[in-house]
């Protein structure tokens, strides 16, 4: 691979260093990015890059097949928010045992994922997808019941951080 | 100039929704970017399936593209593909050592290609994370060590500071 971007490194690096100095760096690079032009990664497969066509040319005669996902994607995180809430209304408000709570909260998420029709498409994403719910949902009852040394306040940053983490992907689509 | 009329046409033809353009797209663009997620997962496996999922996505995206680098512009949803990965892997790990005690599971995490790693690949994982992606994104996007700076949302004199001592200590390694 060539080097195509016809920067004077030099002049580049004389912004930040004395000269002598700018001159080495730029040496350096270029003698680094020689290395990586000597050593080349992989290439993909041929076959491989025919699948991909083969993909794409699925996808643009789909149409806009994102919607159904998106719109599962949607419910699970209103499901994921659904959470968070019942975690800190346990966490902070919670007077006295409310074991009526997180029951009704496991059912939505099982409906949430799984009514999809499409969901074969994205199995992966939407299995991992469940049990990053499943965990927060054993972190909300560890919460509850106390079993976590009565560090609850780390475990609710901890809750909050992952619903964050899975709510960016989903938004993203 | 015929070169950036040609890529302008090819951008254009994807965005009419023409396969034949995305085809020509994915021979334009499809070793560079697989040698970038190679280069920073060392698994095959892996980046076969980042590939895949860098093209389709580019089907959504491309719409988006309107003026500037088109290299650069790639190259940051290659980049975002590559945090994606890395952030699902964390979750992954996170949850597979959370369950560890209650589930007796086969899923692993991809590890790199062990006899099939080139001495380069080895050296590249001593380096720091950051920094052999920064030498990794300015070598496969090819883009000016300002456009570097612009897509990674950091001052210039920081990416040039990474990638000039990355590669000096990746020439030392090399030389060992």
């Amino acid at each position: 691979m060539k080097d195509q971007t016809n920067e004077n490194l030099e002049k580049l690096f004389s912004e930040f260093l004395p000269g002598e100095d700018a001159r080495q760096a730029a040496e350096d690079v270029q003698k680094g990015e020689q290395i990586l032009r000597e050593h080349p990664a992989p290439a993909p497969a041929g076959e491989f890059l025919a699948g991909i066509n083969s993909k794409i040319a699925s996808v643009l005669s789909a149409g806009k097949p994102k919607t159904r996902k998106l719109v599962t994607y949607r419910v699970a995180a209103v499901a994921a928010a659904v959470i968070i809430t019942v975690a800190i209304g346990v966490k902070f408000f919670e007077k006295g045992p409310a074991e009526t709570q997180t029951p009704v909260v496991v059912t939505l998420i099982q409906q949430a994922v799984w009514e999809g029709e499409d969901i074969s498409a994205d199995q992966a994403k939407l299995a991992l997808l469940t049990d990053a719910l499943e965990q927060i949902e054993g972190e909300i009852l560890a919460l509850r019941l106390g079993e976590d040394g009565g560090n609850g306040d780390g475990e609710s940053v901890e809750l909050e951080m992952e619903l964050t983490d899975i709510g960016g992907d989903f938004w993203k689509g | 100039m015929a070169e950036r009329e040609n890529l302008d046409r090819i951008i254009a033809g994807c965005k009419s929704g023409d396969a034949g353009s995305f085809s020509q797209l994915v021979d334009m663009y499809a070793g560079r970017c697989y040698g970038y997620f190679y280069r920073l997962t060392g698994n095959r496996a892996v980046s076969d399936d980042l590939l895949s999922e860098l093209f389709v996505k580019l089907v959504e995206k491309i719409g988006s593209f309107n003026s500037g680098s088109f290299e650069g512009w790639l190259f940051k949803v290659v980049s975002n593909i590559f945090h994606d990965y890395l952030r699902a892997k964390h979750r992954q790990s996170r949850l597979l050592e959370a369950q560890k005690g209650r589930l007796q599971s086969n899923v692993s995490e991809p590890k790199a290609d062990s006899d099939a790693v080139d001495r380069l690949q080895l050296q590249l994982d001593k380096l720091d994370a950051d920094t052999k992606e920064v030498i990794m994104l300015r070598y496969y996007s090819q883009a000016s060590f300002r456009e570097i700076a612009r897509m990674r949302a950091e001052p210039i004199g920081t990416t040039l500071s990474k990638v000039h001592r990355g590669l000096k200590k990746l020439r030392e390694l090399m030389e060992d």
